[in-house]
């Protein structure tokens, strides 16, 4: 029983993380059209930063304005400089997402090398829950993660340039019509999505390893999270990689990971092919 | 004969002269390491080429047949040292099961399109990839299954095997050509023209009488045989089999091969995977991050020739032609359409 606790706490806030990635997987999937394949090494690099600013100045606080910012420059220039360039082609940006991967990761394993190594956790100790210790620092990554989620949401709905980028996903031809520059919004978005991966990197680093390979795990969970949530539906989105990630929790307490990644896979299978259009489909829009 | 085709001809023939010759110019030219990999990228351009099926000929974009190239090697390796078999029934296994799991897959997976299809293939290898990793009994998880090579032929006392090196490369690039010459009828079959319609208007194919969904998993299965048989070869040639195999990885390395090749194009696959294992192997020789050169040849070509390679060639080819023949004759070709070399 204590142990279906641990791993269920675990797999809630995995999949609050995992929620924040995949939103941004969502937003550049709905708004641009692309299977973005180097998106988990968005997340990746998010990790890598964390561990980099811990190292060069010793406080890793500091990684939660660094990475996001660094994310968020490195990704407005990919969207100019590569994915621009191709007139948002599903097919091509499939390719020139996977070089970016290749890039993303070799550049990480020049630098940073090939071994993977740990964050110690910046809060230590452990606090009484449901009669379990629980770590301190998952309770705050689950925080972070909420406030990050709930940040992003104001941001769509209660800002311009949010309108905006919702405005362009809902009928760009209008969008333009209306005034609205589309190309900076695509590169916004694009920015943004890059910049949401970093914060789950940062936020996720001590909680697993920091290491080059580090988003090739992550990216089928991410996509899975937004064709279960249904595309372009970004609560549903939300809701779908908390929700996997807790059953994925629930099913290691009495299975070996292994089994319990199948049974969530077979889930969305199922889910694709008796409802593509999402689970939430009708809850939110 | 214009001067396009001309070039065509003198450059297929080249490139034929070249591959039957192989085993004896690559070693006298450069070393006799390049013999097997040129044997690698045959088999890889067949894998390659089982993509481009899908989505060259069909329109779906499969990102899952690492699973099918899986099974090949799977069927050879299990055949030959768990059921004892000889080599060709060892061979058929491979090749039949590949087929089996992609009429299984397909039947559900050719019901969704585009990014859905996309996305149920690659949950569909992932869930094989981890049935794999997880039942070691029988895959031998990410170690793999090494098994010794039974003789492909035997005469009597005589007997030809694939330990032989030149024997083995002429093995490769006789079953690899006869794919290859099958799919290039294929194309040209209605059964081809019936693909490019679906490929080209799934609607339209449909109102003409087109059964669209008997023919996508038509070519679903047509495209697990040919990455069958390439990872059948592959456990030949590598006399193992493992689980690695099946990653996302594999099956996204051959859709950047196929489309950096030229998608729809016959030649398109050998191309694009020549590209990329020669630069791997050229680079990774003296610097290991070879992965960073293969990202941003992938990114260069997509920016630079979005038609791949083939489609660069054949716009200089008909710009070549727009020079030398009179401009009543030189109609302009559609490139997407073509698909014959």
């Amino acid at each position: 029983m204590e142990k279906l606790l641990l791993l269920a706490m675990n797999g809630l806030i995995w999949g609050l993380i995992i929620a924040l990635i995949a939103l941004g997987l969502a937003i550049i999937f709905g708004l641009l059209d692309i299977i973005n394949l180097a998106h988990g090494d968005f997340f990746m690099v998010g990790t890598v930063l964390a561990w980099a600013t811990l190292q060069s100045t010793g406080n890793f606080w500091l990684a939660f304005i660094a990475a996001p910012l660094i994310g968020f420059i490195l990704g407005a220039l990919i969207q100019r400089l590569v994915i621009q360039p191709i007139h948002n082609v599903a097919a091509l940006s499939i390719v020139a997402t996977f070089g970016l991967s290749l890039i993303l990761q070799e550049s990480v394993r020049i630098t940073f090398g090939p071994t993977p190594r740990r964050i110690l956790p910046p809060i230590q100790g452990t606090v009484p829950l449901f009669g379990i210790d629980y770590e301190v620092y998952r309770l705050f990554a689950a925080a972070v993660a909420i406030v990050a989620i709930g940040g992003f949401f104001l941001f769509l709905h209660r800002t311009q340039l949010g309108t905006w980028m919702r405005a362009v996903r809902h009928d760009r031809d209008t969008a333009i019509a209306m005034g609205i520059p589309a190309q900076r919004v695509y590169v916004l978005t694009f920015a943004i999505g890059f910049a949401l991966a970093c914060v789950g990197g940062v936020v996720a680093a001590p909680i697993t390893t920091v290491d080059f390979r580090g988003g090739v795990d992550i990216l089928p969970f991410c996509f899975m999270a937004v064709i279960i949530g249904g595309l372009g539906n970004l609560p549903g989105t939300a809701a779908a990689a908390i929700l996997l990630a807790f059953l994925e929790g629930v099913i290691q307490s009495v299975a070996n990971p292994t089994v319990a990644r199948i049974s969530s896979l077979v889930l969305m299978s199922a889910v694709l092919l008796l409802r593509p259009q999402g689970l939430f489909k009708g809850f939110a829009r | 004969m214009s001067a396009a085709t001309a070039i065509n001809r003198v450059m297929m023939a080249a490139f034929a002269a070249f591959l039957v010759s192989v085993p004896w110019s690559v070693p006298a030219l450069i070393n006799s390491f390049w013999v097997s990999v040129i044997a690698e990228i045959l088999i890889w351009s067949l894998f390659a080429a089982s993509v481009n099926l899908l989505f060259g000929c069909v329109g779906l974009l499969s990102f899952g047949q690492a699973l099918y190239f899986g099974f090949g090697m799977y069927g050879v390796a299990i055949g030959i040292s768990d059921l004892g078999l000889s080599f060709w029934p060892a061979f058929g296994l491979g090749i039949v099961a590949s087929m089996a799991m992609a009429l299984v897959t397909g039947i559900f997976a050719v019901r969704l399109t585009w990014h859905y299809f996309a996305i149920i293939t690659v949950v569909f290898s992932l869930i094989f990839y981890f049935l794999a990793l997880s039942n070691k009994w029988l895959t031998g998880g990410d170690d793999g299954i090494n098994f010794t090579l039974p003789p492909t032929f035997t005469f009597g006392g005589t007997k030809w095997a694939l330990t032989d090196p030149t024997f083995q490369y002429f093995f490769i690039l006789t079953t690899v050509a006869l794919c290859f010459w099958l799919m290039h009828r294929l194309i040209g079959s209605p059964l081809g023209k019936a693909f490019l319609a679906i490929r080209d208007n799934d609607v339209r194919a449909s109102l003409i009488g087109l059964n669209v969904y008997l023919l996508r998993l038509i070519a679903f299965v047509l495209a697990g045989f040919l990455a069958g048989v390439a990872g059948a070869l592959f456990a030949f040639f590598g006399r193992y089999a493992s689980a690695s195999y099946m990653f996302y990885h594999v099956s996204g390395e051959a859709v950047v091969w196929a489309i950096v090749g030229g998608a729809g194009t016959l030649f398109g696959p050998i191309v694009g995977t020549s590209i990329f294992i020669i630069v791997r192997e050229v680079v990774s020789s003296h610097w290991e991050h070879h992965g960073l050169i293969v990202g941003i040849v992938a990114i260069l070509v997509v920016m630079f020739a979005p038609k791949g390679v083939v489609g660069l060639w054949r716009q200089w080819l008909t710009s070549l032609s727009e020079r030398t023949v009179t401009p009543a004759d030189a109609a302009p070709v559609d490139i997407k359409l073509r698909t014959e070399p």
